[in-house]
């Protein structure tokens, strides 16, 4: 990390010799000794590949190819640049798209245009100082120890700064994503007491919304868009919400509202598609998808599922051929994406299906089969709902119940997912013996469970984790039972005390649940255990 | 027809940014060129210098606001009211100006409690302090001062100048986004309709943002005074 402007190593990215000129002159003025210049976005990627940069001023609007943020998220995703990397985003005007959009990853700062060298100045010094203050809290969530980032952040916040936004925007993410959502609703409170913000109510909502208050959520991100109409993550939100409570259509017009306000975002665009093809508004869907699959273009976060969604209305609109074009550009595209290849292949069964042509289907499926055989872990569940379907299309009865029964056991507990295969049954005129089936499973993992749980309360913990060791074989993406898995290690080695391989093994485990299960309510508590026993004493 | 009138204004806000692009990188060469200056050309040439700028700025000033009422018009500009340490802004806003007030010989001090934060969009929020700026540069004799103070729970932002005043005309009571458009008489009023809309869009708890014109403050001569809840 960079402690002084002087000894930065500086990069700017701008399509503009003027305008990088300029400001490499400002950066000389300023004393600083070693900075490289890129004219776009593929100059720019080679030089943070091979160097490592204190700061980066890079324009947003970089004419054709990647903008300054694509490159900014690759640079991220690649590991080119770490939390240190101070990114400064330099724009000639505040765009809906630029501000409003649904990033993940965000600069460090916003420049409006005209720089001047002391602005500029100013500005980076503060932004040093800044980033010299948050090191510690990002260090702490780095190793994963929320509860130290947590504590940190308080420490900071009895002091009002210039970061305490920032500050309490960190903390209250922090508690949502170790599931303290007591906590959580208590801050945004606090914090709305004193002021009406957007950002903290829709926080408030989204607490509300991952504690499945669905109807609450709904209200609380609705006040939002209506004071502030701009605030487009409400609007992202609403639409979840309102699909969660089963509202499609208005999910879809919030979306689309949002859409029009700002109409460049893929992420977002994405969803719209998603919503209109589950809402049957198949042609919205079709344009939907192709604009999503173009604005994505030049991103490192685009993704198979913009082309599998394109080739499954193309499907349903009874356009089959165009479906498998699309599925074959996909295949291209993310050529070493197994996921890709398992959800072209799935879609590409149900196309040739539709053309009549079973022969090619049914390969298509083997095929699919295959591909879910060798990656039995997160597969997408509209993924497996599709498959399902066209094994049963074909016939092929038993290998769809066998696929819907690995959904139910992996998912027992996940309501919107047993109700999906609710569903697939009642599509192949199964209802009855799909919820005797669901039944079934769900009792399955509910006594396997039991059984470990009273082996873990009789002591036998060594029992108990071979045990459900074995069951997991048969489900590995069930959280509940890995959560139970990891509370028997912690045990084990409370009486035995401490072993390498079994903190690595449970640590193991908890990166997984944090992928299934993100809200998970152990996960933090075990995390804290785990932390404490690898430390050296 | 309509769908013409429209487009016409689409078509007028792309130029106007293609046009701000061109006029960011011509501001910033001329600074540049001043620092270069200095010390090397004698005083009426600089201050002939400063004085381009400052014409170059107002330009781009000007700019920013009708790209900005655009935007905020077709609900399309990105507010982001968060809490702000005032006198952070406040320093920005002189730093911006900083050339041109130097070769004008005018000295702009910021009075602000280091703790004073409050909430409000930052850039339209600097767009009209520079706007006052701006407009004080023309009135004072050689000194300019802005401080911010809560007071009763609100927040005043002062611009004051050590110049004869404003003309009685000119005189405002307190000013929301309802009233007000082209008061300035020799100008548009871009400027004082710009700054009343965007401060009239700051509202909370019942109450909005304001705009005042008076005489007097710690110099005896023209005062800005913004108001935000």
């Amino acid at each position: 990390m960079t402690t002084s402007l002087k000894q930065s190593k500086t990069l700017v990215i701008d399509d503009f010799q003027s305008m990088r000129s300029m400001l490499k002159g400002f950066l000389k003025d300023m004393g600083v000794t070693e900075t490289d210049s890129a004219a776009n976005a593929r100059e720019a990627l080679a030089l943070l590949a091979a160097n490592r940069y204190d700061i980066v001023i890079c324009d947003y609007n970089l004419g054709q190819g990647k903008n300054g943020q694509q490159i900014l998220e690759e640079a991220r995703y690649r590991n080119y640049i770490g939390y240190s990397t101070i990114w400064v985003m330099v724009t000639a005007e505040k765009t809906m798209d630029m501000f409003m959009g649904a990033a993940e990853t965000k600069p460090d700062d916003y420049l409006l245009k005209p720089i001047t060298e002391g602005m500029l100045e100013s500005r980076l010094n503060k932004l040093i100082e800044k980033k010299q203050l948050l090191e510690p809290i990002e260090i702490a969530v780095k190793s994963k120890d929320y509860t130290r980032a947590i504590a940190l952040c308080d420490g900071q916040l009895k002091q009002h700064s210039p970061s305490t936004q920032e500050l309490q925007r960190i903390k209250s993410d922090l508690l949502i994503a170790v599931g303290d959502f007591p906590a959580a609703e208590a801050f945004f409170k606090n914090i709305l007491a004193t002021r009406n913000i957007p950002w903290a109510k829709t926080g408030l909502g989204k607490v509300y919304f991952l504690n499945k208050d669905f109807s609450r959520a709904k209200e609380i991100f609705q006040g939002v868009l209506d004071e502030s109409k701009m605030y487009l993550e409400a609007a992202d939100w609403l639409s979840k919400t309102l699909d969660a409570l089963g509202d499609l259509e208005q999910a879809q017009s919030v979306l689309a509202k949002a859409m029009e306000l700002s109409p460049n975002v893929a992420a977002r665009q994405q969803n719209l598609a998603d919503v209109a093809y589950k809402n049957g508004a198949l042609d919205l869907a079709h344009s939907s998808y192709e604009k999503a699959i173009k604005l994505g273009e030049h991103s490192v976060h685009k993704n198979s599922n913009t082309y599998a969604g394109l080739a499954r209305v193309l499907t349903a609109k009874d356009d089959p051929k165009e479906a498998l074009i699309v599925l074959e550009r996909s295949r291209v595209e993310f050529k070493d994406d197994p996921e890709a290849a398992l959800q072209t292949a799935v879609i590409e069964g149900l196309a040739y299906q539709k053309m009549g042509q079973p022969e090619k289907a049914s390969a298509a499926l083997a095929m699919a089969e295959d591909l879910m055989r060798s990656q039995p872990v997160n597969i997408n569940p509209a993924t497996t709902v599709d498959m399902a379907n066209a094994l049963f299309e074909l016939g092929q009865k038993d290998k769809a119940c066998g696929l819907l029964e690995h959904m139910v056991k992996n998912n027992h507990e996940n309501a919107g997912i047993i109700k999906m295969v609710a569903a697939t049954f009642e599509n192949a005129g199964m209802g009855e013996e799909g919820s005797e089936l669901i039944k079934k499973s769900s009792e399955e993992v509910i006594n396997i469970n039991n059984r470990g749980v009273i082996l873990a309360k009789e002591g036998k913990y060594e029992e108990g984790i071979k045990f459900i060791r074995q069951a997991l074989g048969n489900m590995p993406n069930n959280d509940l039972m890995i959560m139970n898995l990891c509370g028997m290690i912690i045990g084990l080695m409370s009486e035995n005390g401490k072993d390498n391989q079994l903190i690595l093994e449970a640590k193991e485990l908890l990166d997984r649940v944090r992928v299934i299960n993100p809200a998970n309510q152990k996960y933090n508590a075990y995390m804290n255990i785990l932390n404490q026993l690898s430390s050296p004493a | 027809m309509e769908q013409e009138d429209i487009n016409f204004s689409d078509f007028i806000a792309s130029s106007i940014h293609d046009m701000k692009n061109s006029l960011n990188i011509q501001i910033g060469f001329l600074e540049e060129l001043m620092a270069e200056c200095r010390g090397k050309v004698d005083g009426a040439m600089l201050s002939q210098l400063g004085h381009t700028i400052y014409e170059a700025s107002r330009m781009n000033v000007n700019l920013i606001q009708i790209l900005s009422l655009y935007k905020l018009g077709k609900s399309i500009y990105p507010i982001d009211i968060a809490e702000q340490s005032v006198k952070e802004v406040l320093e920005e806003v002189v730093l911006q100006n900083q050339s041109i007030m130097e070769y004008k010989g005018i000295t702009v001090s910021v009075v602000c409690d280091e703790d004073c934060y409050w909430y409000f969009d930052r850039d339209l929020i600097m767009g009209i302090l520079v706007n006052a700026l701006n407009n004080a540069y023309n009135y004072t004799t050689d000194k300019i001062r802005i401080t911010a103070r809560i007071n009763n729970s609100l927040l005043e932002m002062r611009v004051e100048d050590n110049g004869k005043g404003y003309p009685e005309n000119l005189l405002l009571e307190s000013v929301t986004e309802k009233k007000g458009i082209s008061f300035f008489t020799g100008s548009t009023g871009l400027g004082f309709y710009f700054s009343s809309q965007v401060a009239g869009m700051h509202r909370n708890a019942g109450k909005q943002g304001s705009l005042l014109l008076e005489n007097g403050g710690m110099y005896g001569g023209g005062c800005f005074v913004l108001t935000l809840p």
